[in-house]
């Protein structure tokens, strides 16, 4: 295209400008809203306007109340946490005894039935294939539980609300009270709430809660808590009271999370965020009656879905490697072997070992096959029976026999508590780390929010493991 | 792993934490110093030299050496020698015992202040660093900018006028618009003025002012005054400021007493069930927030009221244009209502 | 009191419920592109859903479609291309929501721009409205939610704002899929040139900015004779649009 002569219409506009002087834009806005309601009083009628509000500012006042407000919020996060957790057990059973006690074997059947070589069919059935399934049968269901329910309750309008009580809360620390909703999305999925961060306006606040998503606990580590909880910690107490220990732990981690939220956010603020521009406004819309059929379709569709569907593309290849590792021998040590042995003596520092950071950085795609991996590399650098093969990860149906692995692998209570820290404090999972790029569309952020929580969790862990040996 | 022994690895690790807090500590650490020393080259000696003189110099303040070695974190010798330097170049000249500005000189301290302004100007619209900071990071950057990126800055902010503390900013030919004021320390009782300047050194007094949650461009009625307080109205709120900080305040002082508006308070101060008219918003709200609120309706001559007040206090939602808007304390203290009276309407 | 809200077009031929075809996402070929703006909370995504047969996610929650979303759909036999435009509350300031929606009317130069308002809050969204108008003429107001002000007791009378704003307005309730039709009718009939607007210019302006635009856009007029909203433009670059001075210079608006 061609270019025109514009200069004297640029030097025009500067020198206009300079003469309006700083008042442009308040006066632009003043006086489209004078001619706006100029418009109004012209075609609008009111009736009476008392009877219209009522019931909004009813509930209003209620969920905002003093007394009312935070336990009614505490009440329903927690209610949507346990649907999550709990109902998503039997599907995830069900899933995972049609995908891998099922399908795996047929499909293992089936390879050998038309002579597939056995590193094809290993790389592609125990690799790829049990990766995948793994995450869709972990993965699935408390997505398809929590997102509904979530969305529910911000298509009714209460979300903003429950932003509005927690602002303030947030605001010490420098981040924006929506933050509260992104942070408890990520209590779901970290990929799933660095994508709700949209709903934050500021720059700055927004991409303090895209760092800070990770310390929400997801989807993918609750299982793994409750593991090592149910294992280790339920054992140290009387069996009277070995649950309500577990629970507690599990929630203590949690927890914990919230604190680090908060830390971080504090921090981010007050350092290299602090000339990112920050602006606040939070408008409560009105209260409208979900459409709920509807709800549940396109959360299923627009956030569960789109989630898993980066999940799989991720663990496929996560799966391959897994197998590869295992499989692939550099003089007479497998590479995963190798790598064990390699990470031992960092991992001891840490009060963990080299299986768990090995199984930590195979896993990254997804933290669901934390636990499989973990499993499966024990079995493989000990040596004892169990197991499904080499490179083939496995769980087990019985919390003892997994206990039984884990303590032959050398767990002790020590290990049990750094992992379940290192758990929360660790990068997230790559589905995340590329969700960070796509919001952020910077390398910098992207970076900093990825090793920012491996940071934490080596100190943490470490620091732990130091004291823990000098005072036991 | 037989030299392991883990309050030998815990000590180490501080040890190392110790370390690396003293090289990077913010502006004490040794990285810091090190990039410090590295940029207080001759340039920055010179244009701070030219800065002390030219401020002086408009208060009709004769310096000498001596006296620059006193107000300049500089060492004698870098002085001297930096001064003989400017005269052998024609920035300064002697007269007598007293350093001068030549033409030049001045010409090249209005770059300065006018690089210096812009930038504080830059950093209040355009991103969310705290008011306190503006100063010292428009101090370092003064020197980095040229001409032609002063110039450029000057394009993209509309070429204001005046930098966010109500100082001119210079013109790139060196005009200075010129504001006629007097310290809040030196107004009489019931003197009636608005806000035009607020000091940003010495930074105590500045952050006592921001502390204070004084505005520029307030209007204020003084009301009372003795050696140790100045206490005066303003937007509906009572301030009590000693002499010395109410000093780094100029005010402008307002014959028309007509204009008065007693009345103007703070969105902050509106209670439930009443309702008030936008008067306008304060010229400390800025940039990107400013926008936003005007954005949202907070207009002249819109009537707003309290749609909910926060269980933790803060923000608070207020109904604007039909729609309720949280808005944070700080942010509603910066818009002027007139409340309405609801007297006339009562059933 | 209006029982059923009006069409702002009573004359228009009846319009052609079978004729529309919802086409999803397919947006190969198309024949026009309808641009779809509006305030947050207005049920934009509700509108959008109801045109395309798409389902695309509607929250509660200013802000929700950053990225614009594109659907399409059919109707007497021409194809539509829709654009989901982000919501905001205006469109003067630098925000990523509102650069989105800014540069895709003024650039993308959509055929028939439909501006999605909330019935019961009028007056604020009209800020957004008057805002659209200056940059394009081809625009049909949606009145939606007309189902809320009902309930609220707040009546419109569509044909005064029709003429006050100088384009058609339709009154629907997404949610019920109430007025659609007719607001497809309407987008037909703009699209086609049936109807012809002559949209309302922003009045009020303080004297000092007034004549600063003035002198401004003649001054664009004599370089771009061909362009309608130059006065959008000596606004934009009155507030310092870098965008806005780069388009200048290669003309990419015309």
């Amino acid at each position: 295209m061609q270019e025109k002569n514009v200069a004297h219409i640029i030097a025009l506009s500067k020198e206009l400008r300079w003469q309006i002087g700083d008042d442009f834009h308040d006066s632009l806005a003043e006086s489209i809203y004078a001619d706006a309601s100029k418009i109004v009083e012209g075609s609008v009628t009111k009736g009476d306007q008392k009877s219209s509000f009522r019931i909004d500012s009813k509930i209003d006042k209620i969920v905002t109340s003093k007394i009312w407000g935070f336990p009614l919020m505490l009440f329903i996060l927690g209610v949507v946490l346990w649907l999550t957790i709990i109902g998503a057990n039997y599907p995830s059973g069900m899933l995972a005894q049609l995908l891998l006690d099922t399908c795996h074997p047929l499909l293992k059947e089936g390879a050998s039935a038309i002579g597939l070589p056995w590193w094809l069919d290993g790389f592609l059935i125990d690799g790829v294939y049990l990766a995948v399934a793994w995450v869709i049968a972990v993965m699935l269901p408390p997505m398809a539980i929590f997102f509904p329910l979530f969305t529910l309750l911000e298509d009714f309008g209460y979300l903003p609300r429950v932003a509005f009580n927690m602002d303030h809360l947030f605001k010490k620390s420098g981040a924006h009270g929506k933050q509260a909703l992104t942070m408890s999305m990520g209590f779901g999925c970290n990929a799933a709430g660095v994508v709700a961060t949209r709903i934050i306006d500021s720059p700055r606040e927004r991409l303090i809660a895209i760092i800070t998503n990770n310390f929400s606990l997801c989807n993918g580590r609750w299982p793994t808590q409750i593991l090592l909880a149910t294992i280790f910690i339920g054992a140290v107490v009387p069996s009277t009271y070995s649950s309500l220990a577990s629970l507690s732990a599990v929630i203590g981690i949690a927890v914990l999370g919230i604190f680090f939220m908060f830390f971080f956010s504090w921090a981010l603020s007050r350092t290299v965020l602090k000339g990112e521009v920050s602006t606040f406004n939070l408008e409560l819309p009105p209260y409208r009656p979900p459409v709920f059929w509807k709800t549940i379709y396109t959360s299923l569709i627009d956030r569960t879905l789109i989630v898993l569907w980066r999940a799989i593309i991720f663990a496929a290849p996560a799966g391959a490697v897994i197998w590869l590792i295992s499989n692939i021998y550099i003089g007479d040590e497998s590479i995963a072997l190798w790598a064990i042995h390699s990470l031992d003596g960092f991992g001891f520092l840490l009060g963990l070992n080299g299986v768990v950071l090995l199984a930590y950085i195979v896993a990254i795609p997804a933290n669901e096959i934390v636990i499989p991996t973990i499993l499966m590399l024990t079995v493989m650098a000990t040596g004892i029976p169990g197991g499904e093969g080499v490179g083939v990860m496995f769980e087990l149906d019985s919390v003892t026999a997994t206990a039984d692995i884990l303590k032959a692998g050398g767990w002790t209570l020590l290990t049990a508590v750094n992992v379940m820290l290192f758990s929360l404090l660790h990068n997230p999972c790559s589905t995340t780390i590329y969700t960070i790029y796509k919001e952020t569309n910077s390398a910098k952020w992207t970076i900093v929010a990825s090793v920012l929580p491996v940071v934490a969790g080596f100190v943490i862990t470490f620091l732990v493991a130091q004291i823990w040996r000098i005072l036991g | 792993m037989t030299t392991y022994n883990p309050t030998f690895a815990l000590l180490l690790f501080l040890a190392l934490i110790i370390v690396l807090y003293f090289l990077f500590r913010p502006n004490k650490g040794l990285y810091y110093l090190l990039r410090k020393t590295k940029k207080s080259n001759a340039k920055t000696i010179i244009e701070d030299i030219l800065k002390l003189l030219y401020h002086n110099q408009a208060s009709n303040n004769a310096l000498n050496v001596n006296d620059l070695t006193n107000h300049l974190k500089y060492s004698n010798r870098l002085l001297i020698e930096n001064v003989s330097k400017m005269i052998e170049n024609k920035l300064l000249f002697m007269e007598g015992d007293a350093l001068k500005l030549s033409e030049l000189g001045n010409e090249y301290a209005l770059q300065i202040i006018r690089a210096h302004r812009l930038w504080e100007k830059f950093l209040s619209e355009k991103t969310g660093f705290q008011k306190e900071e503006w100063h010292g990071r428009a101090e370092k950057k003064e020197h980095e900018l040229s001409v032609d990126e002063t110039n450029q800055l000057a394009a993209l902010l509309g070429n204001p006028k005046f930098d966010p503390h109500g100082d001119p900013i210079p013109t790139s030919t060196g005009r200075v618009a010129f504001k006629k004021g007097h310290p809040l320390s030196e107004l009489a009782v019931d003197t009636v003025g608005r806000i035009i300047h607020i000091e940003d050194e010495p930074e105590i007094i500045y952050k006592q002012i921001l502390a204070e949650k004084i505005y520029l461009d307030s209007q204020i009625r003084i009301v009372e005054k003795d050696d140790s307080r100045i206490v005066f109205h303003s937007e509906g709120e009572k301030f009590v400021l000693a002499p010395i900080v109410a000093g780094n305040i100029t005010v402008s002082i307002l014959e028309n007493k007509v204009l008065i508006q007693e009345s103007t308070t703070r969105l902050s101060s509106l209670k439930t069930h009443e309702t008030a008219k936008i008067i306008g918003l304060s010229k400390e709200c800025r940039g990107e927030n400013r926008r936003r609120l005007l954005d949202l309706g907070f207009v002249k001559g819109a009537t707003v009221g309290v749609d909910l007040m926060n269980p933790l206090g803060d923000p608070t939602a207020f109904l604007i244009k039909g729609t309720a808007i949280a808005l944070r304390n700080n942010q509603a203290s910066k818009i002027l209502i007139k409340k309405i009276e609801h007297g006339k309407t009562t059933t | 009191m209006e029982k059923q809200p009006h069409s702002a077009c009573d004359t228009c031929s009846h319009f052609n419920a079978d004729g529309l075809k919802k086409l999803g996402v397919q947006i190969a070929d198309f024949d026009f592109v309808v641009a779809l703006a509006g305030n947050p909370n207005t049920g934009k995504s509700t509108v959008f859903n109801a045109l395309t047969g798409l389902r695309q996610h509607t929250g509660n929650w200013p802000g929700k479609t950053v990225t614009r979303a594109e659907g399409a759909f059919e109707y007497d036999k021409q194809k539509y291309k829709l654009i989901d435009l982000p919501g905001t509350y205006s469109l003067l300031s630098t925000s990523e929501d509102e650069e989105v929606a800014r540069n895709f009317i003024l650039f993308g130069k959509p055929t028939v721009t439909v501006i999605v308002v909330d019935a019961s809050r009028l007056e604020r969204n009209l800020n957004l409205a008057l805002q659209i108008l200056e940059i394009t003429d081809n625009a049909v107001l949606c009145l939606n939610l007309m189902d809320e002000a009902n309930r609220n007791q707040i009546e419109i009378d569509t044909r005064a704002l029709s003429r006050d704003l100088g384009i058609p307005v339709v009154a629907t309730s997404a949610r019920h899929k109430e007025g659609i039709p007719e607001l497809i009718q309407t987008i037909s009939e703009l699209a086609n040139n049936k109807i012809q607007c002559t949209p309302r210019k922003i009045k009020n302006i303080p004297q000092n900015i007034s004549k600063a635009v003035q002198e401004l856009s003649a001054s664009i007029e004599k370089e771009y004779p061909e362009i309608s909203n130059s006065r959008w433009i000596a606004l934009r670059l009155l507030e310092g649009d870098t965008q806005i001075v780069e388009a200048l210079k290669t003309g990419t608006f015309i």
